[in-house]
Protein backbone atom coordinates (compact mmCIF):
# COMPACT_ATOMS: atom_id res chain seq x y z
CA UNK A 1 0.00 0.00 0.00
CA UNK A 2 2.85 2.36 0.87
CA UNK A 3 4.47 1.40 -2.40
CA UNK A 4 1.31 2.19 -4.38
CA UNK A 5 0.98 5.52 -2.59
CA UNK A 6 4.57 6.41 -3.43
CA UNK A 7 4.08 5.43 -7.08
CA UNK A 8 0.87 7.46 -7.44
CA UNK A 9 2.11 10.61 -5.73
CA UNK A 10 5.53 10.31 -7.33
CA UNK A 11 3.89 10.04 -10.73
CA UNK A 12 1.70 13.09 -10.08
CA UNK A 13 4.69 15.13 -8.85
CA UNK A 14 6.90 14.11 -11.76
CA UNK A 15 4.11 14.87 -14.22
CA UNK A 16 3.87 18.41 -12.87
CA UNK A 17 7.66 18.77 -13.24
CA UNK A 18 7.53 17.22 -16.72
CA UNK A 19 4.94 19.65 -18.04
CA UNK A 20 6.58 22.65 -16.39
CA UNK A 21 9.95 21.81 -17.94
CA UNK A 22 8.36 21.07 -21.33
CA UNK A 23 6.57 24.41 -21.41
CA UNK A 24 9.69 26.23 -20.21
CA UNK A 25 11.94 24.59 -22.80
CA UNK A 26 9.53 25.35 -25.65
CA UNK A 27 9.10 28.93 -24.47
CA UNK A 28 12.86 29.49 -24.37
CA UNK A 29 13.15 28.08 -27.90
CA UNK A 30 10.32 30.31 -29.13
CA UNK A 31 11.92 33.39 -27.64
CA UNK A 32 15.24 32.50 -29.26
CA UNK A 33 13.57 32.05 -32.66
CA UNK A 34 11.84 35.41 -32.33
CA UNK A 35 15.08 37.13 -31.38
CA UNK A 36 16.89 35.40 -34.24
CA UNK A 37 14.31 36.64 -36.75
CA UNK A 38 14.41 40.17 -35.36
CA UNK A 39 18.20 40.21 -35.57
CA UNK A 40 18.14 39.09 -39.21
CA UNK A 41 15.27 41.38 -40.24
CA UNK A 42 15.79 44.80 -38.63
CA UNK A 43 13.01 46.15 -40.89
CA UNK A 44 10.61 43.54 -39.34
CA UNK A 45 10.43 41.62 -42.67
CA UNK A 46 7.48 40.70 -44.84
CA UNK A 47 4.03 40.50 -43.15
CA UNK A 48 3.53 37.06 -41.61
CA UNK A 49 7.14 36.04 -42.23
CA UNK A 50 7.97 36.22 -38.52
CA UNK A 51 5.08 33.92 -37.52
CA UNK A 52 6.00 31.43 -40.26
CA UNK A 53 9.64 31.44 -39.22
CA UNK A 54 8.77 30.89 -35.53
CA UNK A 55 6.19 28.16 -36.13
CA UNK A 56 8.53 26.31 -38.49
CA UNK A 57 11.32 26.56 -35.93
CA UNK A 58 9.00 25.18 -33.24
CA UNK A 59 7.97 22.31 -35.52
CA UNK A 60 11.65 21.47 -35.96
CA UNK A 61 12.07 21.69 -32.19
CA UNK A 62 9.15 19.29 -31.60
CA UNK A 63 10.75 16.80 -33.98
CA UNK A 64 14.20 17.08 -32.38
CA UNK A 65 15.57 14.92 -29.58
CA UNK A 66 15.36 17.62 -26.90
CA UNK A 67 11.64 17.24 -25.99
CA UNK A 68 12.19 13.50 -25.79
CA UNK A 69 15.08 13.97 -23.39
CA UNK A 70 12.68 15.72 -21.00
CA UNK A 71 11.15 12.25 -20.56
CA UNK A 72 14.24 11.47 -18.47
CA UNK A 73 12.41 13.32 -15.70
CA UNK A 74 10.47 10.08 -15.21
CA UNK A 75 13.43 7.76 -15.74
CA UNK A 76 16.14 9.31 -13.56
CA UNK A 77 14.25 9.40 -10.22
CA UNK A 78 13.08 5.83 -10.78
CA UNK A 79 16.67 4.70 -11.36
CA UNK A 80 17.89 6.72 -8.36
CA UNK A 81 15.24 5.20 -6.10
CA UNK A 82 16.08 1.71 -7.36
CA UNK A 83 19.77 2.35 -6.67
CA UNK A 84 19.01 3.64 -3.17
CA UNK A 85 16.88 0.58 -2.40
CA UNK A 86 19.65 -1.77 -3.50
CA UNK A 87 22.41 0.16 -1.73
CA UNK A 88 20.57 0.57 1.56
CA UNK A 89 19.42 -3.03 1.80
CA UNK A 90 22.49 -4.73 0.35
CA UNK A 91 24.33 -6.77 2.92
CA UNK B 1 7.85 45.82 7.74
CA UNK B 2 11.49 45.16 6.92
CA UNK B 3 12.00 43.53 10.29
CA UNK B 4 8.95 41.29 9.82
CA UNK B 5 10.26 40.25 6.43
CA UNK B 6 13.68 39.36 7.84
CA UNK B 7 12.13 37.45 10.74
CA UNK B 8 9.90 35.53 8.36
CA UNK B 9 12.83 34.62 6.13
CA UNK B 10 14.95 33.49 9.06
CA UNK B 11 12.07 31.31 10.32
CA UNK B 12 11.57 29.68 6.91
CA UNK B 13 15.32 29.11 6.59
CA UNK B 14 15.49 27.55 10.06
CA UNK B 15 12.49 25.32 9.34
CA UNK B 16 13.92 24.02 6.05
CA UNK B 17 17.37 23.67 7.61
CA UNK B 18 15.87 21.75 10.51
CA UNK B 19 14.00 19.35 8.24
CA UNK B 20 17.16 18.76 6.18
CA UNK B 21 19.27 18.26 9.28
CA UNK B 22 16.77 15.72 10.55
CA UNK B 23 16.32 13.82 7.30
CA UNK B 24 19.74 13.83 5.59
CA UNK B 25 22.17 11.04 6.44
CA UNK B 26 24.97 11.65 8.91
CA UNK B 27 27.81 9.39 9.97
CA UNK B 28 29.18 8.70 13.43
CA UNK B 29 32.22 6.72 14.53
CA UNK B 30 30.82 4.33 17.10
CA UNK B 31 31.59 1.28 19.17
CA UNK B 32 28.55 -0.95 19.69
CA UNK B 33 28.00 -1.78 23.34
CA UNK B 34 24.70 -3.59 23.33
CA UNK B 35 21.44 -3.99 21.47
CA UNK B 36 17.98 -4.33 22.93
CA UNK B 37 14.32 -4.30 22.06
CA UNK B 38 11.68 -2.36 23.95
CA UNK B 39 7.97 -1.74 23.67
CA UNK B 40 7.28 1.90 22.81
CA UNK B 41 4.10 3.90 23.27
CA UNK B 42 3.28 5.80 20.11
CA UNK B 43 0.04 7.60 20.88
CA UNK B 44 1.19 11.15 21.49
CA UNK B 45 2.83 13.86 19.40
CA UNK B 46 6.31 12.29 19.74
CA UNK B 47 4.97 9.78 17.20
CA UNK B 48 6.63 11.98 14.58
CA UNK B 49 10.02 10.80 15.86
CA UNK B 50 9.19 7.17 15.09
CA UNK B 51 9.15 5.59 11.69
CA UNK B 52 6.16 4.09 9.89
CA UNK B 53 7.51 0.74 8.70
CA UNK B 54 4.22 -0.44 7.17
CA UNK B 55 0.56 0.53 6.99
CA UNK B 56 -0.57 -1.43 10.05
CA UNK B 57 1.97 0.43 12.17
CA UNK B 58 0.24 3.73 11.42
CA UNK B 59 -2.67 2.84 13.72
CA UNK B 60 -0.83 0.91 16.46
CA UNK B 61 -0.57 2.70 19.79
CA UNK B 62 2.49 0.71 20.80
CA UNK B 63 4.94 -1.73 19.28
CA UNK B 64 8.37 -3.23 19.80
CA UNK B 65 11.34 -1.21 18.56
CA UNK B 66 14.92 -2.40 18.30
CA UNK B 67 17.74 -0.24 19.65
CA UNK B 68 21.52 -0.14 19.29
CA UNK B 69 23.50 1.23 22.22
CA UNK B 70 26.87 2.70 21.32
CA UNK B 71 29.73 4.83 22.51
CA UNK B 72 30.48 7.41 19.84
CA UNK B 73 33.21 9.93 19.16
CA UNK B 74 32.10 13.44 19.92
CA UNK B 75 31.96 15.90 17.02
CA UNK B 76 31.28 19.58 16.50
CA UNK B 77 29.78 21.68 13.71
CA UNK B 78 27.51 19.10 12.04
CA UNK B 79 30.13 16.39 12.47
CA UNK B 80 32.84 18.16 10.48
CA UNK B 81 35.20 18.57 13.44
CA UNK B 82 36.12 15.52 15.45
CA UNK B 83 36.81 15.88 19.18
CA UNK B 84 38.91 13.66 21.38
CA UNK B 85 36.23 12.65 23.85
CA UNK B 86 33.42 10.13 23.55
CA UNK B 87 29.75 10.10 24.54
CA UNK B 88 27.00 7.54 24.59
CA UNK B 89 24.47 7.38 21.77
CA UNK B 90 21.46 5.14 21.40
CA UNK B 91 20.02 4.54 17.94
CA UNK B 92 16.65 3.08 17.12
CA UNK B 93 16.60 0.56 14.33
CA UNK B 94 13.36 0.73 12.35
CA UNK B 95 12.32 0.15 8.78
CA UNK B 96 11.33 3.31 6.96
CA UNK B 97 9.59 1.31 4.22
CA UNK B 98 8.12 3.34 1.40
CA UNK B 99 7.37 6.45 3.43
CA UNK B 100 9.15 9.57 4.66
CA UNK B 101 12.09 9.93 5.03
CA UNK B 102 12.84 8.09 1.81
CA UNK B 103 15.63 5.75 2.80
CA UNK B 104 13.69 2.67 1.63
CA UNK B 105 15.15 0.71 4.52
CA UNK B 106 13.78 -2.81 4.85
CA UNK B 107 16.75 -4.59 6.40
CA UNK B 108 16.25 -3.77 10.08
CA UNK B 109 16.76 -7.36 11.20
CA UNK B 110 19.99 -7.67 9.19
CA UNK B 111 21.28 -4.38 10.58
CA UNK B 112 20.55 -5.54 14.13
CA UNK B 113 22.54 -8.72 13.43
CA UNK B 114 25.46 -6.74 12.02
CA UNK B 115 25.42 -4.52 15.10
CA UNK B 116 25.36 -7.58 17.36
CA UNK B 117 28.32 -8.94 15.44
CA UNK B 118 30.30 -5.77 16.23
CA UNK B 119 29.76 -5.79 20.00
CA UNK B 120 32.99 -4.84 21.74
CA UNK B 121 34.40 -3.60 25.02
CA UNK B 122 36.32 -0.47 25.93
CA UNK B 123 39.48 -2.55 26.33
CA UNK B 124 39.24 -4.11 22.88
CA UNK B 125 37.22 -1.61 20.85
CA UNK B 126 35.87 -2.49 17.41
CA UNK B 127 35.09 0.80 15.71
CA UNK B 128 32.44 1.18 13.08
CA UNK B 129 30.84 3.93 10.98
CA UNK B 130 27.15 4.29 11.72
CA UNK B 131 25.02 5.98 9.08
CA UNK B 132 21.86 7.42 10.54
CA UNK B 133 19.31 10.20 10.32
CA UNK B 134 17.29 11.91 13.01
CA UNK B 135 17.91 13.48 16.39
CA UNK B 136 18.58 12.21 19.87
CA UNK B 137 16.46 14.04 22.41
CA UNK B 138 16.29 12.67 25.94
CA UNK B 139 13.26 14.76 26.97
CA UNK B 140 11.08 13.62 24.06
CA UNK B 141 12.60 10.11 23.96
CA UNK B 142 13.63 10.69 20.36
CA UNK B 143 16.32 8.51 18.83
CA UNK B 144 18.17 8.73 15.53
CA UNK B 145 17.35 5.90 13.17
CA UNK B 146 20.31 3.71 12.21
CA UNK B 147 20.57 3.10 8.47
CA UNK B 148 23.78 1.15 8.01
CA UNK B 149 26.87 0.12 9.91
CA UNK B 150 30.27 -0.88 8.59
CA UNK B 151 33.39 -1.78 10.57
CA UNK B 152 36.53 0.39 10.26
CA UNK B 153 40.07 -0.36 11.40
CA UNK B 154 40.79 3.05 12.81
CA UNK B 155 38.48 5.55 14.53
CA UNK B 156 40.27 8.40 12.72
CA UNK B 157 38.94 7.40 9.31
CA UNK B 158 38.04 10.25 6.93
CA UNK B 159 34.39 10.32 5.90
CA UNK B 160 33.30 12.27 2.82
CA UNK B 161 29.54 12.84 2.73
CA UNK B 162 29.11 12.21 -1.01
CA UNK B 163 25.37 11.89 -0.85
CA UNK B 164 24.94 15.20 0.95
CA UNK B 165 27.32 16.95 -1.46
CA UNK B 166 25.32 15.64 -4.42
CA UNK B 167 22.06 16.53 -2.70
CA UNK B 168 23.03 20.15 -2.08
CA UNK B 169 24.38 20.57 -5.62
CA UNK B 170 21.08 19.20 -6.92
CA UNK B 171 19.17 21.52 -4.61
CA UNK B 172 21.06 24.59 -5.86
CA UNK B 173 20.55 23.59 -9.50
CA UNK B 174 16.85 22.97 -8.87
CA UNK B 175 16.39 26.37 -7.18
CA UNK B 176 18.17 28.19 -10.02
CA UNK B 177 16.13 26.27 -12.58
CA UNK B 178 12.83 27.08 -10.87
CA UNK B 179 13.90 30.73 -10.73
CA UNK B 180 14.69 30.72 -14.46
CA UNK B 181 11.34 29.07 -15.20
CA UNK B 182 9.47 31.61 -13.11
CA UNK B 183 11.23 34.50 -14.84
CA UNK B 184 10.48 33.07 -18.25
CA UNK B 185 6.84 32.57 -17.28
CA UNK B 186 6.55 36.17 -16.08
CA UNK B 187 8.31 37.61 -19.09
CA UNK B 188 6.32 35.62 -21.66
CA UNK B 189 2.90 35.17 -20.05
CA UNK B 190 2.23 37.51 -17.13
CA UNK B 191 3.84 40.75 -18.27
CA UNK B 192 2.08 40.87 -21.68
CA UNK B 193 -1.23 40.24 -19.90
CA UNK B 194 -0.51 42.99 -17.39
CA UNK B 195 0.48 45.33 -20.21
CA UNK B 196 -2.74 44.53 -22.04
CA UNK B 197 -4.76 45.00 -18.88
CA UNK B 198 -3.04 48.30 -18.14
CA UNK B 199 -3.74 49.42 -21.67
CA UNK B 200 -7.40 48.47 -21.31
CA UNK B 201 -7.68 50.34 -18.02
CA UNK B 202 -6.25 53.41 -19.71
CA UNK B 203 -8.79 53.15 -22.49
CA UNK B 204 -11.68 52.68 -20.08
CA UNK B 205 -10.57 55.67 -18.05
CA UNK B 206 -10.27 57.77 -21.17
CA UNK B 207 -13.76 56.59 -22.21
CA UNK B 208 -15.20 57.42 -18.80
CA UNK B 209 -13.76 60.91 -18.79
CA UNK B 210 -15.00 61.52 -22.33
CA UNK B 211 -18.51 60.39 -21.35
CA UNK B 212 -18.35 62.51 -18.22
CA UNK B 213 -17.51 65.45 -20.42
CA UNK B 214 -20.54 64.68 -22.58
CA UNK B 215 -22.90 64.27 -19.61
CA UNK B 216 -21.75 67.44 -17.90
CA UNK B 217 -22.17 69.31 -21.20
CA UNK B 218 -25.69 67.88 -21.47
CA UNK B 219 -26.48 68.92 -17.88
CA UNK B 220 -24.98 72.28 -18.66
CA UNK B 221 -27.44 72.64 -21.53
CA UNK B 222 -30.30 72.43 -19.01
CA UNK B 223 -28.81 75.01 -16.76
CA UNK B 224 -30.19 78.44 -16.97
CA UNK B 225 -28.46 80.42 -19.63
CA UNK B 226 -26.71 83.57 -18.65
CA UNK B 227 -29.20 85.73 -16.83
CA UNK B 228 -29.23 89.14 -18.11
Amino acid sequence: MGFIRLVIFGFIGLTVVYFSVSIYSRSVRKERLENEFDANHPDSGAPGARDTFVSEGLRAYDASIRPKLIGLIYVVPTVVIGTIIVMINAN
Amino acid sequence: MRRIKITFRVLVFLLIGGVLHYALPQRDIVRVVNTYQERQDLNDWTRIFWARPDDQSATLINRDVQFIQTVKQRTMLFGFIRRDSTEVMVYRNEDTGWSWPFYFKFDTANLQTEADDLLSTAEEPKWAVMTHYGWRNEYFSAFPNAIAIRPVENPNVTIIPWFNIAFFIFLMVAILFIRAMWRQFRERSVDPLLDAAGHQIDEVQAGVSARKGRISRWIGSWRAKDKR
